[in-house]
């Protein structure tokens, strides 16, 4: 699934979730006009952004929901509790495709009709209550009904040869279909071509335009307003048609066609009294079972008459029949009919006839259309009733002996009286009941069997075709209820309302569990300071274990404690991580803004730029990632500032005239790492050193001495710029270093590799959070200090002897390298001098600050720990040598030292 | 363009967009006995075909496209 749906399906149960929220509030203030605004919002949303997938059902349901909306916003309709009702089915109807979609990528196409009723129903409640307020009207044009008769169709349109070949189709097999498609006036607006469509129709055999009403003068015509009717003769199976017109299927109508209705003779109607003599000769040799004399009769009669004739049309209808249906004498008896009365064949009495219909798979179409639509409630109650009864009478059929006879005979009885009252036999309840209490007192189901037998509910039953009662039972899926239960609810309430479509999903049903959450921030961070204080607290284990030991003398204890320990700290490890995990987030959040900021500053650079982005989803946590934009902006517009050159520059220098800025992500054990790659010019180490010298950024000395790496990032200094003039994009002197103090303030690095005329590549190294900090923890003067493990370098032990001192500072050579060493007491004020162990060696903890490796004399080393960094708070704050503080396993705290501002 | 509008004549060329229609008015409105030849014409936008239909238009030619040809002919009777 991709994730853009998947965002669509979260959302929309937000706004289910939300709309029935507000529908529920709004039963108790109907009249607050602000619930009702958020309730329309919900929906139009909703609706929005179904567009954007190929939902046709969901979108015309929310459609529908959305301007029902709006009337009532607008003060149109008055909001109610049918209205209620209605929504909160339409949304459950949403909510069950949003599953199927969840569950399988798309929901079948058996939810075309129930979409359309639930519209329907809810566009009838704006139609009804809009006229009786006479307001604006919604809907100028009727929206079309369904199913008008077979004898209102303009088949007659049909030329002939069209309908004759539908008629060999249909004796084929293929179901026949008329089509009206009344396209929306405004649709030409909206792309449409009605006119492609309808011609696109599958299994079209005719099409016809007609307009809706007169042609105004051509003056007064608006070209842009769609008018025409399309009516298409198709022979496609139904449900082919029905997804075809998925879109626009309220503005459809699909009425099947019986293939006998084709057989329309037209013509001349002159003949002579000659065909009498035919017809009763033909009628003779039809009842004599003569077909193919009849055969031969009819078509050297047919030679005989003028084409043009109504008869020799009737003929030839006679003839394909023949050909087609050798074995039927009703269809050619009734043709015969005609041609005496000189009109169209008359097929009702036909219709009661057992002789299943040439197209048999049509009349099936016929009985699902009515099934679906409602409209035709009486063979679809027929049906039920039938089921119903037939299922109470396997019933009664039981044996009888069960405890439970008598309340399934009850039952029983109570089906039966409403399939009664169903088929409007009111006045044999009365006997119902008198075999239902002789049933009841004789504890038999027998004399309700023989009632039921002499019943007029017996013939009802016996009726219906066994295949009928099947079809039945194979309702829309919508209505997925149990077969029996279905039947015996129709039965009970024959009359049951249009609207009362269910999708099973009530609140009582329970809830489908939602696949994400959102969680406030706050929430998450306060998680996050729970899980730090949980791991300072389980570190004071190993001190009470120490202790038992070392005070009370329980060794067996110390142990225990120690075991439970490391299960403890395994469980808080794992809940450390799984918090982390909650917070992580990809680091395409921040690169997704800059195809489009590339894409704008090289326009406007006349630079040609291809950015090619590595590694969008690694991730790191969140706070991480949001520092990281800022950092990155300024980097990604340097580059292509200064570091790509104009495309001239650029091919006049042997390279592609479109400059490539790469930027990568990527992680590696706890850290995350991110490279922005240039292949522009690079940074000319000299310029930077100029440049840096004329804005006092390094003295004299400095300049003589600094490599060229040493210069290039020099960029970083505050107050360096080598742009001449200051651009609205750079060239302030503040973006590098701004760069730099953000990536440190989250405990990055930052590393810059640039070779003059090839590019230059900007490495920053990453926490991959930085909730947890690991520290080295020294001691001096008694006092116990942390430094980030980030900074420690190495730890040695350094005999007296090897310190030297230059002029005032102390140094120390390590492996041929060196190192200028500090008084940890000196640098933080305290008196006393350090502290030397019995080899009289010191202990120097050598730390990177910035470039420069620096050695620090403390009196002793301790172990690392993680900590939860606190950052100093209120007057603390002004403490710039301390990054924060910490708590203890034993309970003291821990001051932890920034080392940058400490040496 | 898909219309081509001659003296007495608008020809049209295979698929006549929604956007031609306008143009098809205008000219039908001044040219109200003017032939419409429909022969190389494959799709017409309902919008052309409605505006054929209300000017009444009676003289066209009709498109060699079968299919075409009968709707044409049915819109146009």
């Amino acid at each position: 699934m991709n994730p853009l749906l998947e965002q669509f399906l979260s959302e929309t149960r937000e706004s289910l979730q939300g709309i029935s929220e507000k529908l529920m509030q709004l039963e108790h203030e109907p009249e607050s006009s602000e619930l009702m605004t958020e309730l329309f919002r919900y929906v139009h949303t909703l609706k929005g952004n179904s567009g954007l997938f190929d939902f046709p059902e969901l979108t015309r349901v929310l459609h529908a929901g959305e301007d029902l909306m709006d009337a009532v916003r607008e003060g149109r309709l008055p909001y109610s509790l049918q209205m209620a009702d209605l929504l909160l089915d339409a949304m459950d109807f949403v909510g069950m495709l949003c599953d199927e979609v969840e569950k399988n990528g798309s929901y079948g196409d058996s939810y075309t009709d129930d979409s359309l009723r639930l519209a329907d129903v809810l566009r009838k409640l704006i139609g009804v209550t809009a006229e009786k307020k006479a307001a604006v009207d919604l809907e100028p044009r009727p929206a079309p009904t369904a199913g008008q008769p077979e004898a209102a169709l303009p088949l007659a349109d049909i030329p002939e040869q069209v309908r004759m070949r539908a008629y060999r189709g249909a004796a084929g097999g293929s179901p026949l279909h008329f089509l009206s498609y009344r396209p929306a006036q405004d649709c030409f607006f909206q792309g449409d071509d009605p006119f492609y469509q309808a011609r696109q129709t599958p299994g079209i055999l005719w099409g016809g335009i007609a307009a809706q009403q007169p042609w105004p003068k051509l003056s007064e015509l608006d070209a842009y307003s769609a008018v025409l009717d399309y009516q298409l003769l198709s022979e496609a199976p139904l449900q082919e048609l029905k997804e075809y017109y998925r879109y626009v299927a309220e503005q459809l109508e699909i009425t099947p066609v019986s293939p006998r209705s084709l057989i329309l003779p037209q013509g001349d109607p002159n003949g002579g009294p000659v065909y009498e003599d035919f017809v009763r000769d033909a009628q003779l040799l039809l009842t004599g079972g003569n077909f193919p004399g009849l055969e031969r009769a009819v078509r050297s009669m047919l030679e005989l008459s003028n084409p043009e004739l109504w008869l020799a049309s009737a003929l030839r209808w006679l003839v394909l029949v023949l050909e087609l249906e050798p074995e039927d004498a009703l269809t050619p008896g009734a043709i015969l009919d005609s041609l005496l009365s000189l009109s169209a064949p008359d097929w009702h009495p036909l219709k009661d006839a057992s002789l299943a219909p040439p197209g048999g798979a049509c009349g099936a179409a016929v009985q699902s259309g009515a099934a679906g639509k409602g409209a035709q409630p009486s063979s679809q109650v027929g049906g039920a009733i039938a089921a119903a009864i037939a299922a109470q009478r396997e019933i009664l059929s039981l044996p009888d002996d069960a405890p439970w006879l008598p309340g399934r005979l009850r039952a029983a009885a109570a089906s039966l009286q409403g399939c009664l009252l169903a088929l409007a036999c009111t006045d044999a309840i009365p006997g119902l009941q008198g075999a239902l209490d002789a049933a009841l007192a004789g504890l038999s189901a027998a004399s309700l069997l023989s009632w039921l037998k002499q019943s007029p509910l017996d013939a009802a039953g016996d009726d219906l075709p066994a295949a009928e009662l099947s079809a039945e039972v194979e309702h829309p899926p919508a209505q997925a209820q149990p077969a029996r239960q279905a039947a015996a609810g129709a039965a009970a309430q024959p009359a049951s309302a249009e609207g009362e479509v269910k999708f099973g999903r009530r609140a009582e049903d329970g809830f489908a569990a939602a696949k994400s959450i959102k969680v406030d921030q706050v929430k998450i961070d306060r998680l996050m300071n729970l899980i730090g204080e949980m791991i300072v607290a389980k570190n004071a284990l190993p001190y009470l274990a120490g202790r038992a030991e070392s005070v009370f003398g329980v060794r067996e204890l110390s142990r225990e404690i120690k075991a439970q320990y490391a299960v403890i700290n395994r469980i808080a490890e794992e809940m450390q991580d799984s918090i982390m995990q909650v917070r992580m987030m990809p680091v395409s959040f921040v690169f997704q803004r800059f195809p489009r900021l590339v894409r704008d500053t090289s326009n406007k650079l006349g630079k040609e730029v291809n950015l090619v982005l590595e590694g969008e989803d690694t991730e790191a946590d969140k706070n991480i990632i949001e520092s990281l934009g800022d950092p990155l902006m300024h980097i990604v517009r340097n580059s292509l500032d200064h570091g790509i050159e104009a495309p001239k520059v650029r091919v006049a220098a042997g390279k592609p005239a479109a400059g490539t800025l790469t930027i990568r992500a990527s992680q590696e054990s706890d850290r995350v790492f991110i490279e922005i790659h240039d292949d522009g010019k690079g940074i000319d180490p000299e310029v930077v050193k100029r440049k840096a010298y004329e804005k006092g950024v390094i003295d004299e000395e400095r300049l003589e001495r600094i490599t060229d790496q040493e210069a290039q990032n020099l960029v970083f200094a505050a107050g360096f710029s080598t742009a001449e003039t200051v651009s609205d994009l750079s060239g302030r002197g503040v973006g590098m270093d701004v760069v730099r103090t953000a990536i440190e303030r989250v405990n990055g690095t930052l590393q810059l590799e640039s070779t003059k005329g090839k590019g230059t590549c900007i490495r920053i190294s990453l926490p991959l959070s930085m909730a947890v900090t690991n520290v080295m923890i020294v001691e001096s003067q008694g006092q116990l200090f942390g430094v980030p493990m980030d900074a420690v370098v190495e730890t040695v032990r350094v005999p007296r002897s090897a310190i030297r001192t230059i002029k005032r500072s102390m140094a120390t050579l390590l492996r041929g390298r060196i190192v200028p060493l500090k008084s940890l007491n000196a640098l933080l004020g305290l008196a006393d001098p350090q502290k030397a162990n019995a080899e009289d060696e010191l202990a120097v903890l050598v730390v990177s600050v910035g470039d420069e490796s620096v050695g620090i004399l403390v009196d002793d080393f301790h172990e690392t720990v993680e900590i939860i960094l606190k950052p100093m708070a209120g007057v603390l704050s002004g403490l710039a040598a301390y990054s924060g503080s910490a708590l203890l396993g034993d309970g003291s705290v821990l001051m932890v030292l920034n080392m940058k501002e400490v040496v | 363009m898909a219309i081509a509008y001659k003296k007495s004549r608008a020809v049209f060329s295979e698929v006549a967009g929604a956007e031609e229609a306008e143009g098809l008015l205008e000219w039908l409105s001044k040219h109200p006995k003017g032939k419409i030849d429909l022969k190389e014409c494959s799709h017409l936008h309902p919008a052309n075909l409605q505006v054929l239909m209300a000017s009444g238009c009676a003289a066209y030619v009709a498109p060699s496209d079968p299919g075409l040809a009968a709707w044409v002919a049915s819109a146009l009777r």
